[in-house]
């Protein structure tokens, strides 16, 4: 049989579409595809409200992916896409439905103007939803731009956690995906990568370095875990030495005048007044 | 069927449970000949297509080359030295391809300018018009792919009507026949249903049956030319991706 060009392309169409029957959802549209599968939105006819369905691809072993979409369902945090509903289409597909997120995906949210701070704020949230997940013994595996939502009120939401066969994408997998099971080191060296991503170019080497430590070849020299490479994007923010990088001597005292900057002045006024002082008693 | 691509092209039998061609080779330390009778099915039209285009060559020789690059393939262990670790096996065909089809039209060339064979590259005027026509919208590589999926879509139509006629569903088949393969505008949903006796919902539920089927069959054919889970998932997604 000779297919058309457009009987291909309904085909292709159709048969990747879910069949929601029996179930409360009526299917929309697609919005998006992942690394795992194809996202779609949907009415959740019993709630009358508008969620995103994601249907997991059907070369995974289904039984699998129904332990990992009640794993991540059980993630509960204000930066972390809730998850109402796992379940089974008729073609044997896993599905979970889950909140429709209204926002940008981080890459485009970055076409704006972005502040400095902004940008070290979405690191951090990703970062406290990645530390909460490995409380949980949940690993990411695919931490990247794409799968990092910014909400209309700038709440922050990661999305697209992994499930075991994820291979991660290039620019953000640390070198030991290839050949291992990940672990919570691959996501510190995936939440070093995004940081890198979000630097702009005029950032301080500081940050850099931060990004670098975080992305080592060798997950030891990595930081130890994720609250780790938080505190010391928090040091950076405070002014303080940071992890990373150790300072020259001279280093440090240019920080710390930067720092203290008043404190300096302040000293250093005392000393000029003291000295005009002495020097008037003197006559 | 298309008498250009008659050889090799379209199969009714298909092996019931299909190995990766990996695990095939793996097996049996050459591609036994169910899996290359599968991959014969599905790559055989994308790589006559893919010679037409890219070098511009007429029916008979593109037909000659085709041959050949299998026939090729089997003898130079083309099978057995694929690594999946490096490329999908798509990729893998499509480029050793490019190194047989390059190979061959210099050694034409070559015999071209020693005067022994004439070799005329040009192509019939109905070839030549069609590569005109297809020439600004798509590439070779791009032609290459859409014959990969149609050729995966009919293969995988084949084995849900075959199915269907062993199963006794072949109302369901006629359905999914006259709805999702029709050619021109599509019938509706109620006339459909009224015209096979049955209600909007049981033609809905049939649909839905059948393109389960018809992903299943999909599936199947091409766990049966990939080397493994991962690859069989890049494939698919790149099959069903965006239109």
């Amino acid at each position: 049989m000779e297919l058309n060009d457009s009987t291909l392309d309904h085909l292709r169409a159709v048969v990747d579409q879910p069949d929601l029957s029996g179930t409360r959802y009526e299917l929309e549209g697609e919005i998006g595809r992942g690394g795992l599968g194809v996202v779609y939105a949907a009415l959740d006819h019993q709630l009358q409200r508008r969620v995103a369905i994601k249907v997991l691809d059907s070369t995974l072993p289904a039984l699998r992916l129904e332990e990992e979409a009640r794993v991540i369902a059980s993630l509960e945090h204000p930066a972390i896409v809730p998850i109402y509903e796992t379940g089974t289409l008729p073609d044997g597909r896993v599905y979970y439905a889950m909140k429709l997120v209204a926002g940008q995906r981080l890459d485009r949210y970055l076409n704006a103007q972005v502040s400095l701070s902004e940008r070290l704020r979405l690191v951090r949230t990703t970062g406290e939803a990645l530390a909460f997940a490995h409380t949980r013994g949940v690993v990411h595996r695919d931490l990247k731009p794409q799968n990092v939502m910014v909400g209309s009120f700038g709440e922050v939401y990661v999305m697209d956690w992994g499930v075991e066969g994820v291979a991660g994408t290039p620019q953000f997998r640390a070198p030991e995906q290839a050949g291992a099971a990940p672990d919570h080191r691959s996501d510190i060296y995936a939440l070093g990568a995004l940081l890198q991503f979000l630097l702009p170019e005029t950032a301080p080497w500081r940050l850099r370095a931060i990004a670098a430590k975080a992305m080592a070849a060798d997950p030891e020299a990595r930081y130890s875990s994720v609250p780790a490479l938080l505190l010391d994007l928090q040091r950076f923010q405070d002014g303080l030495a940071v992890e990373a990088c150790p300072e020259t001597w001279w280093q440090q005292a240019r920080r710390f005048a930067v720092r203290n900057q008043v404190l300096l002045l302040l000293l250093a006024a005392f000393v000029v007044v003291k000295f005009f002082l002495f020097f008037l008693h003197g006559l | 069927m298309d008498p250009d691509t008659a050889i090799g092209g379209l199969r009714d039998r298909f092996p019931s449970t299909r190995h990766s061609l990996f695990e095939a080779v793996a097996e049996a330390g050459t591609l036994p000949s169910d899996a290359l009778d599968q991959l014969v099915a599905l790559y055989w039209k994308p790589v006559y297509k893919y010679i037409r285009f890219k070098w511009r060559k007429d029916n008979e020789e593109a037909k000659d080359l085709t041959q050949g690059f299998f026939a090729s393939a089997l003898e130079r262990d083309f099978f057995q030295r694929f690594d999946p670790a490096k490329a999908s096996f798509r990729t893998y065909l499509r480029m050793a391809l490019d190194r047989f089809a390059a190979n061959e039209h210099a050694a034409a060339n070559r015999q071209k300018r020693g005067g022994a064979v004439p070799f005329d590259t040009l192509d019939s005027a109905s070839v030549e018009a069609e590569a005109v026509a297809l020439a600004d919208t798509d590439t070779p590589e791009a032609i290459f792919h859409r014959e990969w999926q149609r050729q995966l879509f009919s293969l995988a139509v084949e084995d849900l009507r075959a199915h269907c006629e062993h199963s006794g569903k072949q109302l369901q088949f006629q359905l999914f026949a006259e709805y999702d393969l029709a050619e021109g505008e599509r019938p509706g949903y109620v006339g459909l249903a009224q015209r096979h006796g049955i209600s909007a919902a049981s033609l809905n539920n049939h649909l839905a049956w059948s393109r389960r089927m018809l992903r299943t069959f999909l599936t199947g054919r091409l766990r049966g030319v990939t080397s493994g889970d991962r690859e069989l998932r890049d494939e698919m997604r790149l099959l069903l991706g965006s239109q």
